[in-house]
């Protein structure tokens, strides 16, 4: 899992019947430094995400995303979706030794 | 399986059922002399791994989802096993 920050929404106009009635959301990955709460703005530099959301997550929120396969475990049948919000986070607690 | 060190940890105001069965915890992935090597991974643990101890990560979902008890988990990475300090590289 990833920590990442909810930046955008994507709405589809044609897509896989699977997908329908999902809840797609834009996700910057979090850089290190973000980590230990340096600001969110400049973005991170990496690839974007398209992340499914059942969370109901919002613009500006960070969130926990897991991808790959795993990210399709969570739905009763199968769903074309590798990249899955499983956490809305409310407080970071980074303190890495001072030895890297 | 991963070295990886705990530095620090995450609470959420709602997540999967599967997270609430123990801790988010920051983790580190180290190379071979103990380093840090990319970028930090959350992973749940059970065993109660404390702050900068090192782990032994699982990077599979399906033993992930089995350990975890819920076969609908979206975990991936889940703390194996805590590594004996004495022999920490």
């Amino acid at each position: 899992m990833r920590l990442g920050q909810v930046i955008g929404k994507v709405t589809l106009s044609h897509a896989d019947p699977a997908l329908r009635g999902l809840r797609l959301v834009l996700v910057q990955p979090l850089s290190r430094a973000q980590f230990a709460g340096a600001p969110l703005s400049p973005l991170a530099p990496g690839a974007t995400q398209v992340v499914c959301d059942e969370l109901g997550a919002e613009c500006g929120q960070i969130i926990g995303f897991t991808e790959g396969a795993e990210a399709a475990a969570p739905f009763s049948r199968p769903t074309p979706v590798d990249a899955y919000d499983a956490l809305v986070v409310e407080r970071v607690t980074y303190s890495p030794p001072s030895i890297p | 399986m991963q070295l990886a060190r705990i530095d620090g940890s995450v609470t959420g105001t709602a997540c999967h059922p599967s997270l609430r069965r123990g801790r988010t915890v920051i983790c580190q992935p180290l190379d071979a002399e103990g380093r840090a090597e990319g970028a930090p991974i959350l992973a749940l643990d059970q065993l109660g791994a404390g702050l900068h101890q090192v782990v032994l990560i699982s990077t599979d979902g399906s033993e992930t989802r089995r350990q975890v008890g819920d076969e609908h988990s979206p975990l991936r990475n889940h703390v194996q096993a805590l590594v004996d300090p004495a022999i920490t590289p």
